[in-house]
């Protein structure tokens, strides 16, 4: 059986279900902010935006967004996606219909990097809808005469999601491996604690939840050459196999499923 | 009927070191049987039939079903089939239709196949309602449906009618006997309601401690059930009775009343009739043990 049903199939899942309005509600968080601060506060703004408004509005957003919010919601999107089976008690029917474990747990997988993907997307809409709105409230902000850095913001878009693989598979053999919801969340939440800590540690490019607050930081950064993926977007990456292979065995070779 | 679809043969499994919860499960369900799956809480039908659907890693003895080494043939095998394990397995945020989708995808069979099976388990006007308000009862037929959706040809079902009230229940017999009949669809239930069971199976099979104590045709067992009976005489000079029974059967005496093994109605008269001559007086006379419940007490006490 293909892939493309069984990920068919987990999107159907994911209709309606707290990891779908996590990511919604929780992508217009940040622009909701912006956009109070922006109507309410908008003399004091306004001239600190005239320059470069949607490139300065991105980064600011970006910055509240990337550093602990974003990767916090990931830990929760890894942990709601495999919890739909674990509180529905639809494991056992899942391992008995037939599909292949790698389909089965390809699919989660796919699916979790979806929602994210889907967290990613509504997070710029909403960030561009809120400039916009706010132009229209107050006339004397730009960006409705200035074109956004499209390729900036595709690029920050994509180099946080690479900064992300690391943690998500991470969290998601902890969200396999374990039933309580809680406990993938609190060692989550207990190892970004400790990143954000040690932010200035020289071996911080080996430690996964620091990742997407280096990858912003070298955003900001403009005197750093042009590589096109720094070390520790490649560390996500190795982390991200590593850790995705280590969960498909565990799951492949276990006892006991469902 | 005589091909087996499942077939284990010295299947042994323990969730820990010490204690083994199957020992030598030598499991035969025949083609186009309804195989009742008897035996008491915790005595290892769901651990049998979890390994039947791959739940559990096979620890030793083989498992072939269709004929086939299911620990190779795992998906071809679960094409065929359909299951039920425990309680039902439904997504509680999701409508009845969405549920089923979520399968008929999975198994790649017609979208009519969600309404057909809807109106085979009495869920076609659930409409918009979530699975998460259905009563035990409604979830139980719904996930009963979801086996259903590719008309298998095997049915394996953990307790189906867990949580059903009597209409339910006689409701889930007739549905499983009406595909077993004009489907041709092998059935293995268990439960450990012998009364159902009797009324539903062709074979049966009896665990008890994770050992398989009896396996056979339905009459098989009440045969057994026969040569078992006792008829039960109590009397107003027991000892008295017992005198004169013992020159023919052997008797047994318990609280106040007389057993001796039980043949048939032409027996008990003469038994009767015999004391009676004697001037004994019997309060009550009538055979012992009416159901299959009191053989499977006895046979599982026994072990």
């Amino acid at each position: 059986m293909s892939i493309l049903i069984s990920i068919r199939t987990e999107l159907i899942k994911a209709k309606r279900s707290s990891a779908f309005w996590l990511c919604l509600i929780g992508s217009g968080f940040i622009p909701a902010i912006f956009f109070i601060m922006y109507v309410a506060r908008a003399n004091k703004i306004i001239p600190t935006l005239n320059a470069h408004p949607w490139e300065q509005h991105f980064l600011q957003g970006w910055q509240s967004f990337a550093s602990f919010l974003l990767p916090m919601f990931v830990i929760l999107v890894c942990s709601m996606i495999p919890q739909i089976e674990f509180k529905n008690n639809t494991w056992k029917q899942v391992f008995a219909s037939p599909q292949s474990l790698a389909n089965i747990f390809f699919s989660k997988l796919t699916t979790i990097l979806l929602m994210i993907l889907f967290l990613f997307v509504m997070f710029n809409f909403f960030m561009v809808g809120c400039a916009v709105l706010a132009n229209i409230i107050h006339k004397r902000y730009t960006f409705l005469h200035a074109t956004p850095d499209w390729v900036l913001l595709l690029k920050m878009n994509l180099r946080t999601f690479i900064s992300l693989l690391g943690i998500i598979s991470f969290q998601y053999w902890l969200s396999l491996r374990l039933k309580n919801f809680i406990v993938p969340i609190a060692i989550g939440l207990a190892l970004l604690i400790s990143a954000m800590i040690l932010l200035s540690w020289e071996q911080v490019d080996k430690m996964p939840f620091a990742f997407p607050f280096l990858t912003f930081t070298s955003m900001t950064n403009v005197d750093k050459p042009g590589a096109l993926f720094l070390n520790h977007e490649l560390n996500s990456i190795g982390y991200f196999v590593f850790f995705t292979v280590l969960a498909f065995l565990d799951m492949k070779y276990r006892k006991e499923r469902g | 009927m005589s091909k087996s679809l499942i077939k284990t043969t010295n299947l042994n499994f323990s969730f820990g070191s010490e204690t083994k919860t199957l020992q030598d499960v030598n499991l035969d369900v025949p083609k186009g049987s309804i195989y009742g799956f008897l035996g008491p809480n915790g005595a290892g039908k769901t651990t049998t039939l979890r390994l039947l659907l791959g739940l559990l890693r096979n620890q030793e003895g083989t498992i072939e079903i269709f004929g086939k080494d299911f620990g190779h043939n795992r998906i071809e095998t679960l094409k065929r089939l359909g299951s039920l394990i425990e309680q039902p397995s439904l997504y509680g945020h999701l409508t009845a239709k969405e549920n089923l989708d979520i399968y008929r995808r999975i198994y790649q069979c017609g979208k009519n196949r969600i309404d057909e099976v809807l109106k085979i388990v009495g869920l076609e006007n659930t409409k918009s309602k979530k699975a998460k308000q259905f009563s035990l009862g409604m979830k139980q037929r719904l996930s009963i449906a979801i086996a259903l959706l590719h008309q298998p040809e095997l049915l394996i079902l953990d307790e189906p009618t867990n949580g059903l009230d009597p209409n339910g229940i006689i409701e889930v017999r007739e549905l499983l006997k009406k595909l077993n009949k004009e489907n041709n669809t092998t059935v293995i239930v268990s439960s450990h309601i012998l009364n159902e069971v009797e009324r539903m199976a062709t074979h049966v099979g009896i665990i008890h401690k994770g050992k398989m104590l009896f396996q056979g045709v339905l009459s098989e067992l009440q045969q057994m059930k026969t040569k078992q009976a006792a008829l039960e005489i109590e009397t107003s000079d027991n000892g008295k009775a017992i005198q004169l029974l013992q020159q023919e059967y052997t008797t047994e005496q318990l609280e106040n009343k007389i057993l001796i093994p039980y043949q048939n109605r032409e027996q008990a008269a003469k038994v009767n009739r015999m004391l009676i001559q004697n001037g004994v007086d019997i309060y009550s006379s009538h055979p012992q043990q009416s159901d299959l419940e009191q053989l499977f007490l006895d046979i599982t006490s026994n072990n």
